[in-house]
C-alpha cells in the first residue's frame, strides 16, 4: 500500500454538519418519516416464558373503535423466510421467552393500538422455562463465536505451566446482563405500495445500515431488493442493538403489508426494547495465569460460560481478545453456551472485546499484586513482539506507549501500592489501570459515488450515522481524497437509494466507507481530472486489503481510573477516568472525543451501574426502564479524559484509520474495579460493583 | 378518561366531590409515569396547573405555607433559608426537568416510601392542608401517611398546601442512591435540630412501609444534648442515635439494596447528618449539602 492520504480536512475538529437539525429539532428520526395518515401498531408480548399458545381472543380488541386490524399467527401472513427464528414473527404459537410477540394491533392512533393491545386475551399451554445461566447447567460448544472466530484455541500445556509456575491466579469474574438502550427507541415507519412490479416496502427504520437492514427484510418476505427501500439518515443510538433488524422491523412491515397503500409506525416502548432489541449476555469467566517471579506469563487461559436464547445463537466472542493481548508459551482460550429460554443476545458496543477484556484485566491487577510488580509495568514486561494468536506482526502495536503516557499523564508513578491504606475525610482512596484493545475490521462491500454538482461535489454511500459523526468525517475524507476543501463536498447516506453500504458495526464504518469514498475520489479525478463539467460522476468500491493477512490490526489504549469508597456506606465515586489511545489516525478529534469519552463512560456505567436483573420465576427483566436499569448521569462523571497517541500505520487503509467507537468500553470496567480493589482491599470480581459487595469487608 | 381543568380551588374542590375517582394531577412526575407504565387507568384526571394558590407560597401563622403545586425548584430557589432541611431534600429529586414540574403536594399525594420530601416534613414537623367542600383540616405529616403509597386522604378531599415552621437550627437530610443522581433512594435521613423546643426532629425514608420519624431516637438525643450550653458530642452518643434510628426501620431487601444494608446506611447517615448539625448549632458553620 502507497502512503496515507495527505491530512487537510482529516485531523480537524469540524462540528457536526447535523448538529443544528439535532439541536433545533429539524432531524427527523424514523417514527417522524414524513407520510400522511399513518396508522399505529403496538405488539402484544407473551406473559409466560415457554409454551404455546391455544388460543387468541381478538374479538374485544377488533371491536374497539379505531382499531384496524389485529394480526396473530392465525392470520397472519406466511413469510418466505423463518430460518432466522427472531424475524419469523406470527407464525405460530410456540412462545420460546417472555416478552416474545405473539400478536399485533395497527390502530388509527397509538393510543388505540396501546388499549386494544390490552384486550386481546390469549390462552396458553405452559410449559416449565429455565432462563437462569448456570456453569454446571447443560451447556455446548458453538461451531464459531461472532461473526466467526475459532470458538476454542489451545497451544501448549497451560495445566503444565500452571502447575510448575512461582505464582498463579486462578479465579472466576463475572459480567452481568447488559440491555444497549439507546435514547431513541426501536422505530420502525412502514409503507407497502401493491402497484408497480408486485409491490414496494419503504422502511423507514432506526438502523445501523439501511443496506443490511433491506437485504433481511426482503429475504423474510421473498421481495427482491429493489422492491424494499430503506431510509434512515438519523439514529438517535444503537450500541449495536440496531445492527441487525429485530422482530419489531418484520412487525412493522408484516402490519404494513396488511394495510396496503397506508403507513404504519411502530415504536417499541422502553420496556419492550427489553425482550425484542437484543442484549449482551451474561459471562462467567474462569481465569487462570501463570508467571514467574519477574512477571513473565507462561500461561494465560480464559473459558467462557454464556447463554444464547434456545431459539437463535449469539456467541459471544469473549474468550478473543485474550488470544492477542499478552505473551505466553502456553495459552487456552473456550466457549460454552447454554441455551434457555430467554431473549434473543446480540450485538452490544464491543462485544466479546468489552465484557472479555474484565476478567483478564482484573486477573493481571491479581497477578501483579501477588508478585509486589506494578501493574503497569507487569502488562509490558508480557508485551508480544507478534500477535500470539496468528503469530503475524501487527501492522502497529502501542499498548505500551499507551500505558506509559497515561501513567505519565495520570500521575501513577507516586502511586503507593498498598491497597486500602489511604483515608482521606472518610473516604479510601485508590487507582487502577487495564488495557483496551479492538480489532480493526474492514467490511468486504462498500461503494460510494461521487458526482459533479455546482462545481460541488456530491458523495452518495448508503452509511449510517448513529451519533458518530459519519455525516461530518466522511465529508473530511473525501475532502482530502478529492484535494479539494471540505466545504466543496456534500455527503448523502443513510437510504438505500444511495450505494451500498454495509453495516455500522465494528468500529468499522470509517475503515470501509472511507476506503470506497477514497476509491471513488480516485476513480473521479482519473476519469475526469481536476476540472470536472457538472453531473460527471464516478464509482469506487472498497476492496480487499492484502495487508490483512500478512499483518495483525488493532487499535489499543490503556485507561486509569480513581475510585473512592466512603468507609462507612461503601458508597463508590469515581472522580478521574484518563484513557489514552492508540488507534490509527483521528479524522475528527471533536466527534472522536466524543466517541472516546461515550465509551469510557458507558464502561464506568456497567462497573458500577448496569445490570439487568432477570426475575428467574417469570423470565423477564424487572428493571425494564431507565429509572431502574441505572446508566450513569452526569453527576457520576467527574474528571474524563481521552487522549490519543498520533499514530501512523499505512497498512490499514489509505486514511490510515481504525475504528474508534468500541474501544472507548474496553476495559474501563476493569480499571475502576481495579481501582477499588486498591483502595479498599476488596477485590470486587462479579459486577457491578455496589455498595452491599463492599461494605461487609471494608477496612 | 375524562379530563378536569378546573381555573379556581372552589372549583376542583367541587369537582373532587362529584368525582371521587378522579386523579388528581400537577407536575404529573409521578402520575404521568403510572399511565404510561398503565399501572393505573382513573376514571378521571384532575388538572391541577391552573389553580394560582396551589402554585404560591407565603407566611401565614409565623409558618411557611408552600401551596401543594409550588416545585421544587422554586423551594431551592426561594424558600432554602428558612427551610433548608427541605431545599437539600428537593435538591435531590429527579433532575432539573423533574425538579421544574414535581412538588411537594405531589410528593404526599403518592405516599411513597421512597418520596425525596417526605424525611425532611417529618424532620420539621410539617402539617398538611387537606381541603374538600366540607371544610379545611390540618394534619401532622408524622399521621398523615397510613401505608405504603396511602395516605389520610378522604375520596372528596386535596391536598393544598403544607405548614412548616421556618428553621430555628441546624437543618440537614441526607440520602444514599445507587448513582449521583436521577435515583430512588436506597434510603434517606432528615433531621432538625428544634432549639426552641429543645428537640431533634427525624424522618426516615425508603426504610419502612411508610415514612416515619424514629421517635425512640428523638426521646434518646432530646436527654443528651445539652441546649444551654452546648459541647461537641461524644462518639459514643453518635452512635447509640444511629443505632436507634436504624432500629425504627423496617425495611425489606430489594433491587435497589438490602434490608441490612439499609438499616446499617441508616445509623450512618442518622450519626453523620447529627453530628454535621450539632457542629453548626455549636458555631462551626453550615455545611452546605450532605
Amino acid at each position: 500500500m502507497t502512503g496515507l492520504l495527505e491530512p487537510k480536512a482529516i485531523g480537524t475538529d469540524l462540528r457536526r454538519r447535523d448538529g443544528a437539525l439535532k439541536v433545533t429539532g429539524a432531524a427527523r428520526y424514523a417514527y417522524e418519516a414524513p407520510v400522511d395518515n399513518a396508522a399505529y401498531a403496538h405488539p402484544v408480548q407473551a406473559t409466560i416464558g415457554r409454551g404455546r399458545v391455544t388460543s387468541v381472543d381478538t374479538a374485544a380488541a377488533e371491536a374497539l373503535d379505531g382499531v384496524i386490524a389485529v394480526l396473530t399467527h392465525e392470520n397472519a401472513e406466511r413469510l418466505a423466510s423463518t430460518e432466522d427464528a427472531e424475524l419469523a414473527v406470527l407464525q405460530s404459537g410456540d412462545v420460546a421467552f417472555r416478552g416474545q410477540v405473539i400478536a399485533l394491533v395497527v390502530a388509527e392512533t397509538s393510543e388505540t393500538a396501546r388499549h386494544a393491545a390490552d384486550l386481546v386475551t390469549v390462552h396458553y399451554d405452559e410449559q416449565e422455562h429455565d432462563c437462569v445461566l448456570d456453569p454446571d447447567g447443560e451447556l455446548y460448544k458453538p461451531d464459531k463465536v461472532n461473526p466467526a472466530f475459532e470458538t476454542d484455541t489451545a497451544v501448549g500445556d497451560v495445566a503444565g505451566a500452571m502447575a510448575s509456575a512461582d505464582v498463579t491466579v486462578e479465579q472466576t469474574y463475572t459480567t452481568a446482563m447488559y440491555h444497549n438502550n439507546p435514547l431513541e427507541p426501536h422505530a420502525t415507519t412502514a409503507l407497502w405500495q401493491p402497484a408497480g412490479d408486485g409491490g414496494d416496502l419503504t422502511l423507514w427504520d432506526s438502523t445501523q445500515g439501511v443496506h443490511p437492514a433491506r437485504s433481511t427484510v426482503a429475504e423474510v418476505f421473498g421481495l427482491a431488493e429493489d422492491q424494499v427501500r430503506v431510509v434512515c439518515p438519523y439514529v438517535g443510538g444503537g450500541f449495536g442493538s440496531k445492527g441487525t433488524p429485530h422482530a419489531h422491523v418484520i412487525l412493522a412491515a408484516a402490519a404494513a403489508r396488511a394495510v396496503p397503500g397506508r403507513p404504519v409506525k411502530l415504536a417499541l416502548t422502553r420496556p419492550q426494547m427489553f425482550a425484542l432489541a437484543g442484549y449482551r449476555t451474561p459471562t462467567i469467566q474462569r481465569m487462570q495465569l501463570a508467571a514467574n517471579r519477574d512477571g513473565v506469563l507462561s500461561a494465560i487461559a480464559i473459558d467462557v460460560v454464556e447463554q444464547t436464547s434456545r431459539i437463535k445463537e449469539f456467541a459471544e466472542q469473549t474468550g478473543v481478545p485474550t488470544r492477542t493481548m499478552y505473551r505466553a508459551p502456553n495459552r487456552r482460550t473456550t466457549h460454552r453456551l447454554a441455551a434457555l429460554d430467554v431473549p434473543v443476545p446480540s450485538w452490544m458496543r464491543a462485544p466479546g472485546e468489552c465484557p472479555g477484556m474484565f476478567g483478564p484485566e482484573v486477573a493481571m491487577d491479581e497477578l501483579a499484586e501477588a508478585l509486589g510488580i506494578d501493574p503497569v509495568e507487569l502488562r509490558i514486561r508480557n508485551e508480544p513482539e507478534v500477535d500470539p494468536d496468528t503469530g503475524h506482526p501487527f501492522s502497529s502495536r502501542n499498548l505500551v506507549a499507551c500505558l506509559r503516557e497515561g501513567a505519565a499523564r495520570f500521575g501513577w508513578d507516586e502511586r503507593d501500592p498498598r491497597p486500602g491504606v489511604r483515608l482521606r475525610d472518610g473516604w479510601l482512596i485508590g487507582t487502577g489501570v487495564a488495557s483496551s484493545v479492538y480489532p480493526v475490521h474492514q467490511m468486504p462491500q462498500s461503494t460510494a459515488t461521487i458526482r459533479c454538482e455546482d462545481g460541488r461535489y456530491v458523495v452518495e454511500i448508503g452509511a449510517a450515522d448513529l451519533g458518530t459523526g459519519t455525516w461530518t468525517t466522511l465529508a473530511q475524507i473525501a475532502a482530502d481524497a478529492l484535494a479539494v476543501p471540505v466545504a466543496d463536498v456534500q455527503v448523502c447516506i443513510g437510504d438505500t437509494a444511495y450505494p451500498m453500504a454495509s453495516v455500522a458495526g465494528g468500529s468499522s464504518g470509517m475503515i470501509t466507507w472511507g476506503s470506497a469514498v477514497v476509491e471513488a475520489a480516485h476513480a473521479f479525478r482519473e476519469k475526469f481530472g481536476d476540472d470536472p463539467a457538472d453531473g460527471d460522476e464516478a464509482e469506487g468500491s472498497v476492496s480487499e486489503n492484502p495487508m490483512a493477512e500478512r499483518y495483525a490490526m488493532y487499535a489499543f489504549g490503556a485507561q486509569f481510573a480513581e475510585a473512592h469508597v466512603n468507609a462507612d456506606t461503601g458508597e463508590i465515586r469515581v472522580p478521574r477516568l484518563l484513557g489514552v489511545f492508540a488507534a490509527g489516525r483521528i479524522v475528527n478529534p471533536r466527534t472522536a472525543r466524543s466517541q472516546f469519552q461515550g465509551g469510557m463512560t458507558m464502561g464506568l456505567s456497567m462497573a458500577l451501574h448496569e445490570t439487568s436483573v432477570m426475575d428467574p420465576r417469570f423470565g423477564h427483566v424487572v428493571n425494564h426502564d431507565l429509572a431502574e436499569y441505572h446508566v450513569a448521569t452526569n453527576a457520576d462523571v467527574a474528571d474524563l479524559q481521552a487522549h490519543w497517541l498520533d499514530e501512523h500505520d499505512d497498512k490499514v487503509n489509505p486514511m490510515g484509520v481504525k475504528g474508534i467507537g468500541e474501544i472507548g468500553i474496553v476495559g474501563t470496567a476493569a480499571a475502576v474495579a481495579n481501582a477499588v480493589h486498591h483502595a479498599t482491599g476488596v477485590r470486587v470480581r462479579d459486577l457491578p460493583i455496589t455498595l452491599d459487595k463492599l461494605l461487609p469487608h471494608l477496612p | 378518561m375524562d379530563f378536569f381543568r378546573p381555573d379556581s380551588l372552589a372549583e376542583a374542590l367541587a369537582a373532587k366531590a362529584e368525582h371521587a375517582d378522579a386523579v388528581p394531577i400537577a407536575g404529573g412526575t409521578d402520575v404521568m409515569v403510572e399511565l404510561n407504565f398503565d399501572h393505573r387507568r382513573p376514571a378521571a384526571l384532575l388538572d391541577l396547573g391552573r389553580i394560582v394558590e396551589l402554585h404560591e407560597h407565603g407566611r401565614q401563622d409565623g409558618k411557611v405555607r408552600i401551596g401543594a403545586a409550588v416545585p421544587y425548584a422554586r423551594i431551592i430557589d426561594e424558600l432554602g433559608r428558612e427551610l433548608p432541611g427541605l431545599a437539600m431534600a428537593a435538591r435531590t429529586v429527579g433532575s432539573p426537568q423533574i425538579r421544574n414540574r414535581g412538588s411537594v403536594g405531589g410528593n404526599l399525594g403518592a405516599a411513597s416510601p421512597a418520596g425525596d420530601s417526605h424525611p425532611a416534613l417529618l424532620a420539621a414537623n410539617a402539617e398538611v392542608e387537606i381541603a374538600s367542600i366540607r371544610g379545611t383540616r390540618m394534619v401532622p405529616v408524622k399521621d398523615f401517611y397510613t401505608g405504603v403509597k396511602r395516605n389520610v386522604l378522604a375520596p372528596d378531599e386535596l391536598i393544598t398546601a403544607v405548614h412548616i415552621a421556618p428553621a430555628t437550627g441546624a437543618q440537614q437530610f441526607s440520602k444514599v442512591g445507587t448513582r449521583n443522581a436521577m435515583v430512588i433512594a436506597v434510603c434517606a435521613f432528615g433531621l432538625a435540630l428544634h432549639p426552641d423546643q429543645k428537640r431533634v426532629g427525624t424522618g426516615l425514608g425508603s426504610a419502612a412501609p411508610t415514612p416515619r420519624p424514629a421517635t425512640k431516637a428523638e426521646e434518646f438525643i432530646a436527654t443528651e444534648l445539652d441546649w444551654e450550653s452546648p459541647k461537641p458530642l461524644a462518639d459514643s452518643v453518635l452512635r447509640r442515635f444511629g443505632a436507634l434510628v436504624a432500629e425504627a426501620a423496617s425495611p425489606i431487601d430489594d433491587v435497589r439494596g438490602s434490608a441490612a444494608y439499609r438499616r446499617h446506611a441508616l445509623a450512618v447517615l442518622a450519626r453523620r447528618t447529627l453530628g454535621w448539625a450539632w457542629s453548626e448549632h455549636l458555631g462551626g458553620g453550615r455545611r452546605a449539602c450532605a
